[in-house]
């Protein structure tokens, strides 16, 4: 699977998870966020989940995505805040930059 | 550990699919209350908790399954179940749940 991101660019989160296992928590669905580390390939966790071998699971990309706490809690941010998490490469879709 | 017996019973290996249930994923929630923090706090409440976590690490070795198997064995508790279970107890009733359904248990 090819690295579709890197340091510095915008991402969105999908909107919504799909049924089953998976390491994109619901707060952070839908949301913008910047590219703060790349890690390299590792197997994907939702896939894991279901029994599927070390082996034949798909391997992506994973990265440190970097929210502003008013990109995820709006109003009830607390200023300043940002949360980072690590997420894999179908989470994420990229997010233009002019708007 | 025989408080948990029957008490939360999980269904079985082989029972009709349930529906997953996303009470695990209350990150942000704030109907819950704070998180209280307690000083001090050791790594264990009590000594079962400490066979529990020994044993997860163990069956993990052994690959019976996978910590994201075990990950989702606990999300796929029942709301109640989750909402009611310690810490430990959720990972006793995953264990519990995986050697069922693999068949290493009957």
């Amino acid at each position: 699977m090819t690295q579709r991101f890197h340091t510095g660019d915008a991402v969105r989160t999908r909107a919504a998870n799909p049924e089953g296992h998976t390491r994109l928590p619901r707060y952070l669905c839908g949301r913008k966020g910047t590219i703060e580390a790349v890690h390299g390939v590792y197997p994907l966790p939702d896939e894991r989940a279901r029994g599927i071998a070390l082996t034949s699971c798909t391997k992506e990309a994973l990265y440190t995505v970097v929210f502003d706490g008013r990109e995820v809690w709006r109003e009830r941010s607390s200023e300043p805040l940002s949360i980072s998490a690590d997420l894999w490469d179908c989470y994420l879709e990229p997010e233009r930059a002019a708007k | 550990m025989v408080f948990l017996y029957g008490r939360w019973r999980f269904a079985r290996a082989g029972a009709s699919l349930p529906i997953v249930p996303t009470t695990h994923d209350v990150g942000g929630a704030s109907e819950f209350g704070p998180i209280a923090r307690e000083a001090g706090e050791p790594p264990f409440h009590q000594e079962w908790e400490a066979r529990v976590f020994a044993l997860n690490r163990r069956l993990l070795q052994l690959g019976l399954y996978n910590l994201d198997e075990f990950r989702f064995a606990i999300e796929r508790m029942p709301a109640d179940a989750y909402l009611t279970s310690s810490y430990y107890e959720k990972w006793f009733l995953a264990i519990e749940r995986l050697l069922a359904e693999k068949g290493v248990v009957p």
